[in-house]
């Protein structure tokens, strides 16, 4: 007859097999399948990957490669090193079109961010109708810029537009050829842009306002703020997330300027509405500069790589962007 | 558990390895393309300036035997037109080409931007069998790349030689090779309303102090002397450049600067320039120089034919647009000839090529394709009536029309310009535009620094200087379209 210990031990290598049984059990390949770790994620991300591959990525190393080079843009090219950037530094083209898009930049920067924070502060209140406000300024940022463009076009025309119209009822200051003028040309055309612009960050602006707590704004009241205190220290902090991703953007954006100026002014007259992207393709589909033209490229995605630098870096010095 | 995941080094790694291997497979063919053999060359088939720079030309000649195995469809792109031109191309070159060779149809695509898409798919070993481009300047950056083929056997085999103009075949020429055939032929002429001449009693100027008198006038009776803008097509401006150069410095001039024995910097070069911005400065282009960057063509064709405008110095493709717009106005048209800017100066047409027609040096059916290229210029009654439908605005062929092959629907006063063009440069008075004889940087100087100089940015002085360093350089590249030689 089996002692206790015995039987005590027993049972105790009993619960050891068990376990080890179970623990087995719990080890046993349910063989992972190769294809679904390594593989099935893969085909996932494959089309897009594919598809980033052969329109972006390929492309962009391929420019920046022959910004280094004096290929025409068609058959072969020479290795010039950095000669197409230190054309660069001589090329009155391209300080005016440099400053353009500083100015682009600086410009956007200011209007269309100040009035869509203008605006939404305006319209957030408002409940009745607040559809159609949200519709209304949004709008001509559906519409296609070609079609804006045009419209904007006849609306500025030299001697059938708004500007004559007014000069013939007294207002002789406004008998101007907004897009024909090089003192004006500029302006007018950031305006076109703008005007389509404007109303998408209003909406954005209005959506992020949606987010912010209202016992915030309940508090701020109880605590005697008025509009501008609430706005200031309420909904300010409560949007800054979407308002700095839109000066980020702004910023990128304002270097690629291209469809509007194009559109309406090709980038004249005399360089006056010219910008780095009119001049690439200026230089690559007409003067056969395609190595210049990517050089010039080149620079713009390296100011854009700058903004979204400072961008990581503000984020990982905990702002909450 | 821990999944294997993928790590961004990884990712990048695959990623990089198949971004580099796309990029080698595209740009193996650019980088170097494969020319094929060299045809024999016919002698004496081809003619060239003599003096001008050579171009560099890789030769790409296919034997005749590669077109008999692949009996496709020849691709030939186009670029595109309104719906009525588009409907006559197809009904008149197509159509009747497809009938009568069953086996090798053409197979016509309109595009939007013909141009980039052409450069993009040739430069890949692709394309087209039939490469259109935008005139002389534009096909030599193909021919250098070594994208064309050779046409000279095809034009022997077609006599191609005798049925266009010589000026016309001589531009597709180079380094004795003809490498294109003139699809569009083109000039410059002074459009003005009938209408507002007669009821302001004015008669066609022939002399530059008779233009600049009547664009006195009317300036006084409160109309537009010259219709323009250039909104639309910043290069509208080389359309006054050249001409003032040519009725100014004479075409004796032009031509010796073209083949370098002149500098554009010369007196008679300054002085064509002074005129010109002198005219835009005084408000003879559309009122004012503001007016003229904002004005699109379609403004200024109308502002002619409403009678805003008095006169519109303009290119033959105008023939498609001014007799719908009178038709619409309601008033009435003529024409006259650019009249010469200078004493001891000839009246004279400027040549110019807007359009020409190759074959890809990869197309597999060269044979098949160069069938097609002669369907253009082997009958003339057919070509009359092609230009006809696109209102002699496109696929104005060079080919020796006389006034019996105008049929009687087409407009009096075109047919007269024709008539007159072949004429008066039968006789040697020809004059050289800048868009077909100009290397491409400098054309495009052409009308960017006018700009400069009409903003008082640049003096005329600078801009024939950058003109002549920008010429030079090309020159010296062997960028410049052939030039016809002319005995000066």
């Amino acid at each position: 007859m089996a002692t206790d210990l015995e039987v005590g031990k027993t049972i105790m290598q009993g619960q050891v097999l068990v376990q080890a049984a179970a623990t087995a059990q719990v080890r046993q390949p349910k063989r992972p399948h190769v294809w679904r770790k390594a593989v099935l994620p893969w085909l996932f991300v494959a089309p897009l990957l594919i598809a980033n591959i052969v329109v972006v990525l390929g492309p962009s190393v391929g420019s920046a490669f022959f910004a280094f080079t004096d290929w025409s843009g068609l058959g072969s090219f020479k290795w010039v090193g950095l000669a197409n950037f230190q054309r660069m530094v001589g090329d009155r083209v391209f300080h005016v079109a440099f400053a353009n898009n500083v100015k682009w930049t600086l410009l956007f920067l200011i209007v269309p961010i100040g009035m869509g924070l203008f605006g939404s502060a305006i319209i957030a209140p408002i409940k009745r109708g607040a559809m159609f406000y949200r519709v209304a300024y949004f709008v001509p940022h559906v519409i296609a810029s070609v079609v804006n463009a045009e419209i904007w076009r006849q609306i500025l025309h030299p001697t059938m537009g708004i500007g004559p119209w007014l000069a013939s009822r007294g207002l002789k200051f406004m008998d101007v050829a907004f897009f024909g003028n090089v003192h004006t040309v500029f302006y007018a055309v950031a305006f076109v842009d703008n005007w389509q612009w404007w109303g998408f960050l209003l909406v954005l602006y209005l959506a992020a306002m949606q987010a912010v707590d209202p016992e915030l704004y309940e508090a701020a009241r109880l605590e005697g703020a008025n509009r501008w205190q609430e706005w200031r220290n309420v909904t300010l902090p409560g949007i800054l997330p979407n308002l700095v991703f839109t000066i980020l953007i702004t910023i990128m954006w304002s270097f690629k300027v291209f469809d509007y100026i194009y559109l309406l002014t090709g980038g004249g007259p005399a360089h006056a509405s010219e910008v780095l992207a009119t001049q690439v393709f200026n230089e690559a589909f007409y003067q056969f500069e395609a190595g210049y033209a990517a050089a010039i490229g080149l620079t713009m995605s390296l100011i854009s790589a700058l903004v979204v630098v400072v961008f990581i870096v503000l984020r990982r010095k905990g702002w909450e962007i | 558990m821990r999944h294997r995941r993928i790590t961004r080094r990884e990712f990048l790694s695959i990623s990089g390895l198949a971004a580099v291997g796309l990029i080698a497979a595209a740009c193996a063919p650019s980088a170097a393309p494969a020319p094929t053999t060299s045809p024999t060359q016919a002698a004496g088939q081809a003619t060239e300036a003599p003096t001008a720079a050579p171009a560099t030309v890789a030769s790409t000649a296919v034997p005749p035997t590669m077109a008999s195995k692949a009996p496709t469809k020849i691709v030939w792109w186009n670029e595109s037109y309104n719906d009525a031109m588009e409907k006559n191309l197809t009904t008149n070159f197509v159509d009747t080409f497809n009938a009568a060779h069953p086996d090798t149809p053409i197979d016509l695509t309109y595009q939007e931007n013909l141009d980039q898409t052409l450069r993009t798919a040739v430069q890949a070993g692709a394309g087209p069998d039939v490469v259109i481009t935008p005139g002389p300047g534009f096909v030599l950056e193909y021919i250098n790349a070594g994208y064309i083929l050779d046409l000279s056997d095809f034009a022997v085999q077609y006599g191609w030689k005798d049925k266009l103009l010589s000026w016309a075949y001589d531009s597709g020429t180079v380094n004795g090779k003809l490498y294109s055939l003139p699809l569009t032929f083109e000039s410059v002429l002074v459009y003005y309303n009938k209408t507002v001449f007669d009821k302001q009693a004015w008669q066609p100027p022939t002399t530059g102090d008779e233009m600049v008198a009547l664009c006195e006038a009317a300036k006084k009776a409160n109309i537009y002397a010259l219709s323009a803008g250039n909104s639309d097509w910043k290069a509208a401006t080389e359309w006054f450049v050249g001409p003032f150069l040519d009725e100014y410095a004479g075409d004796d001039n032009y031509y010796k600067a073209l083949i370098g024995e002149k500098k554009w910097t010369d007196p008679e070069f300054v002085g064509a320039i002074k005129m010109l911005n002198d005219w835009f400065q005084k408000g003879y282009f559309s009122g004012s120089i503001d007016n003229y960057h904002a004005l699109t063509g379609n403004d200024y064709v109308g502002n002619l034919a409403n009678g805003k405008a008095a006169m519109m110095i303009d290119g033959t493709w105008a023939f498609a647009d001014v007799p719908g717009a009178f038709e619409q106005s309601g008033q009435d048209w003529d024409w006259f000839p650019m009249p010469p800017l200078n004493t001891g100066v000839h009246q004279s047409y400027g040549l110019a090529i807007g359009t020409t027609v190759s074959i890809n040096a990869k197309s597999k059916i060269p044979d098949a394709a160069a069938k097609a290229l002669d369907w253009i210029v082997n009958d003339k009654k057919r070509a009359m009536t092609i230009a006809s439908g696109m209102s002699f605005g496109e696929w104005v062929v060079p080919l020796h029309f006389t006034p019996e092959d105008f049929p009687a629907n087409v407009d009096k006063r075109i047919a007269r310009f024709y008539q007159d063009f072949v004429a008066v440069t039968g006789r040697g008075d020809y004059g050289y535009t800048t868009w077909t004889f100009w290397p491409p940087k400098t054309e495009e100087y052409v009308y960017q620094g006018f700009d400069d100089v009409m903003a008082g940015t640049t003096t005329v002085e600078q801009y024939l200087a950058q003109i002549q360093q920008q010429f030079d350089a090309e020159r010296t590249a062997g960028k410049t379209p052939p030039v016809p030689k002319r005995n000066v």
